[in-house]
């Protein structure tokens, strides 16, 4: 929990000459952050390489690795808007955050509360559970379509978003109750005893208690989940038939045909924009996701 | 009955009190049709493209217009995934009333014809006489026509007529020209040029065209199910590709690879001329003619033949078909529906030959009459009837195992791993242990 500062090459400094020092204040940070430039260019190269294939005509796209367009045109972003369905890119945003909004809320809540159960409650046969819910991660996910859309069938949820976030409300993904399990685990239970103490039920100290502490936890794993959730492909493949409820990762295969060309700019154009979101979100969790830890390793 | 509802009513409650809340906001779930007198919702699902799509769903609302008592609910994707959503609505008996198929998918979902509707049930809606005999024989399932093809597929040889007239070359009309063109396209344009580019699944085909046309027999024996191939067949289509690549007249595995994971017509040297021709569906040629940079322009080559050549060996199949389901509610419809995509002049004109040149007789006398039956498409399979087309390839062939065996096979032989004998000799073992299992 604790957070180690990067040590500075403060030993050398006051043995060496004013000048050279002062030389060498600027040098370290200068060489360091030309690396750090250099590196994150490399890496964030082919997102660059998307926002410029958006803007550029087809056959450029392919024909080098150059960012600047020759010719550069919006016709890509306007087309890609439009799409060539009966909808606009809008209903596809809007049909995404109908899927992801309820699935990483209830994925939170559900999560939360197991891991909580398994952290902090003697259960007889907890051990036993605990690995079955770990093999369950370790299960994969294929085996389960058939069957599940099986019984989705029988519920009368196709094409529906149910099928889709539902199963989240029962903690199906064992990764994040692991995450939690294993957060819990780190901090000790005293405080937890003088909520009781103080008169607290067990959902009092869950909520009062341990959700703070475990923020950047929750946070991990709402984040996980709405990225996961943006970028699933299968399950709203298998689950959603018509046109006007496909989200964004289907929308934007829908082109992509093996007798056509595909007019890559409009997907690049679209993918850009679909990628808009968990970038935000990526930020804006990010700042949380610190405080979250200094506020956990100062003071108990 | 009983057990199944009274699971239902289990889940259902089982869930109820979660859902409640949820099932207003979802989408419209499946409607039930029985209280709604006359109306018939048809659900209808195809792969495509965005040109594809729009003319679709403009047919869909023609169609629409035209019986007003049935609505069609469309549900299309792009290619990825199709065959896994399918497979899904198939095994889950969810699929749609009217659905597009690719050929080798009826092997997989309908060995005893049973997997589809039988169209020949339909008489009232289907005009059968506007397909020829050969045609309704690929969409024939053990007696029983699964399917109707939209058009009919081959692979043939497209070359990028402007890289060959920088070449100063015709295109080639034989083997051995196609051949004396690798060291003339070095020589005159640079070691990065090429008379032809073809990808692994490109050299498996080719090579089958080359055997076939001495053998004069389909590569994949269903009934005995095992290639239709001695070892030393196999060997002769490995040391075919040891020549196209020695000779210059392929790019090499090598030089392929440094492209990248790439489709061949969004390679970068297809794109500038440097690749000068491909093997290409007639149905998917337009493809490799839009990506090329302006300026340049694809044309039809001469299907080259050995000499003595008792057989084309042509790939040839549907390019598509359309299939109704076979436990749909509404199989007439669903009729009406698949004959006036396939014939009706409008929906015809707007297709145009975006699906490859119609099958279906009328809709080739439609465009007959608008004078739109040109373009290398229609050449394409102008050359295909001009061609001794006699053998009919088992759908086994277009197997995945199968595929990535001969494409395992040719990598290695590409790298140098294997030699030509070996690499033959492990076509030979691998494919027929795969057939063996895959054929039942």
């Amino acid at each position: 929990m604790r957070v180690v500062a990067p040590s500075a090459p403060v030993v050398l400094r006051e043995r060496a000459p004013a000048s050279l020092a002062r030389l060498r204040t600027h040098l370290g940070p200068a060489l360091r952050y030309s690396v750090l430039i250099a590196l994150g260019f490399l890496m964030l190269y082919p997102l660059l390489w998307m926002i410029a294939g958006a803007l550029k005509p087809n056959h450029e796209i392919f024909s080098g690795i150059g960012l600047i367009p020759q010719a550069p045109t919006v016709e890509g972003v306007a087309k890609g808007w439009k799409t060539s369905t009966e909808y606009t890119f809008s209903t596809y945003f809007s049909n995404t955050f109908r899927i992801v909004v309820p699935k990483v809320i209830l994925t939170v809540i559900s999560s939360v509360l197991v891991a909580f159960g398994f952290a902090r409650f003697h259960l007889p046969g907890r051990r036993l559970l605990f690995g079955l819910l770990i093999a369950t991660v370790l299960l994969p996910k294929s085996v389960l379509l058939i069957p599940q859309y099986l019984m989705f069938r029988e519920l009368g949820w196709l094409d529906t978003f149910l099928p889709l976030y539902v199963p989240s409300a029962f903690a199906t993904e064992g990764f994040f109750v692991f995450l939690v399990v294993q957060f819990m685990r780190s901090f000790p239970p005293e405080m937890e005893e003088a909520a009781v103490i103080d008169g607290c039920n067990s959902l009092q100290v869950l909520w009062h208690i341990v959700v703070p502490v475990i923020m950047p936890a929750i946070i991990s794993v709402a984040l996980f989940q709405f990225m996961w959730s943006m970028n699933d492909f299968l399950g709203p493949l298998l689950y959603l038939s018509s046109v006007g409820n496909y989200p964004i990762s289907l929308a934007l295969k829908i082109s992509i045909d093996v007798t056509e060309a595909t007019a890559w700019n409009e997907v690049l154009a679209m993918s850009t924009l679909a990628l808009l979101p968990s970038v935000l979100v990526f930020f804006f969790a990010q700042r949380y996701f610190i405080e979250g830890v200094t506020l956990g390793s100062v003071k108990g | 009955m009983k057990p199944r509802l009274s699971k239902r009513q289990f889940l259902a409650a089982a869930v109820a009190g979660l859902a409640a809340p949820y099932v207003s906001a979802g989408a419209p779930s499946t409607p039930v049709t029985a209280g709604v007198p006359r109306t018939v919702e048809l659900r209808m699902s195809w792969w495509g493209g965005s040109d594809i799509h729009k003319v679709q769903l403009a047919a869909l609302r023609r169609f629409e217009a035209r019986y007003p008592g049935i609505r069609v609910r469309a549900e299309y994707t792009g290619w990825a995934g199709h065959l896994e959503r399918l497979t899904t609505q198939i095994s889950g008996n969810t699929a749609p009333d009217l659905m597009q198929i690719n050929w080798n998918w009826l092997v997989l979902f309908s060995r005893d014809g049973l997997g589809f509707y039988d169209l020949r049930r339909l008489p009232g809606e289907l005009d059968l006489a506007q397909f020829d005999a050969d045609s309704l024989a690929f969409g024939t399932m053990a007696g029983k026509l699964n399917g109707l093809p939209v058009s009919m597929a081959s692979r043939l040889f497209y070359y990028n007529a402007t890289t060959y007239e920088r070449a100063g070359l015709p295109l080639p009309t034989t083997w051995e020209e196609l051949f004396s063109a690798g060291p003339i396209f070095r020589s005159r344009l640079g070691p990065e040029y090429y008379p032809l580019d073809l990808n692994l699944q490109d050299v498996t085909a080719v090579g089958r065209t080359w055997l076939l046309q001495r053998t004069g027999k389909p590569l994949v024996d269903e009934q005995g199910r095992q290639l239709n191939a001695t070892e030393g067949d196999l060997q002769e289509i490995a040391a075919f590709y040891r020549r196209l690549v020695d000779e210059h007249v392929v790019p090499s595995v090598e030089e392929r690879a440094s492209y990248g994971n790439v489709a061949p017509h969004e390679m970068r040297s297809w794109i500038n001329g440097r690749y000068g021709g491909v093997h290409q569906w007639i149905t998917a040629i337009g493809k490799s003619a839009d990506t090329l940079a302006p300026g340049q322009r694809v044309e039809l080559g001469a299907f080259p033949l050995r000499s003595g050549a008792v057989d084309a060996g042509l790939l040839y199949r549907p390019g598509m078909l359309f299939a109704i389901n076979a436990s749909t509610p509404h199989p007439r419809e669903a009729a009406l529906l698949l004959s006036f995509l396939l014939e009706d002049e409008d929906a015809v004109r707007a297709m145009g030959l975006r699906r490859g040149p119609p099958v279906n007789a009328r809709a080739l006398k439609t465009l007959a009459d608008d004078g739109k039956l040109t373009g290398i498409s229609w050449q394409g399979r102008e050359q295909v009837r001009a061609l001794p087309n006699q053998v009919r390839e088992s759908g086994f062939y277009d197997h995945p195992r199968v595929r990535d065996a001969f494409m395992d096979a040719f990598e290695l032989l590409g790298y140098g791993r294997l030699d030509v004998t070996a690499a033959g000799t492990r076509m030979h073992e691998d494919v027929n242990q795969i057939l063996r299992r895959v054929i039942r």
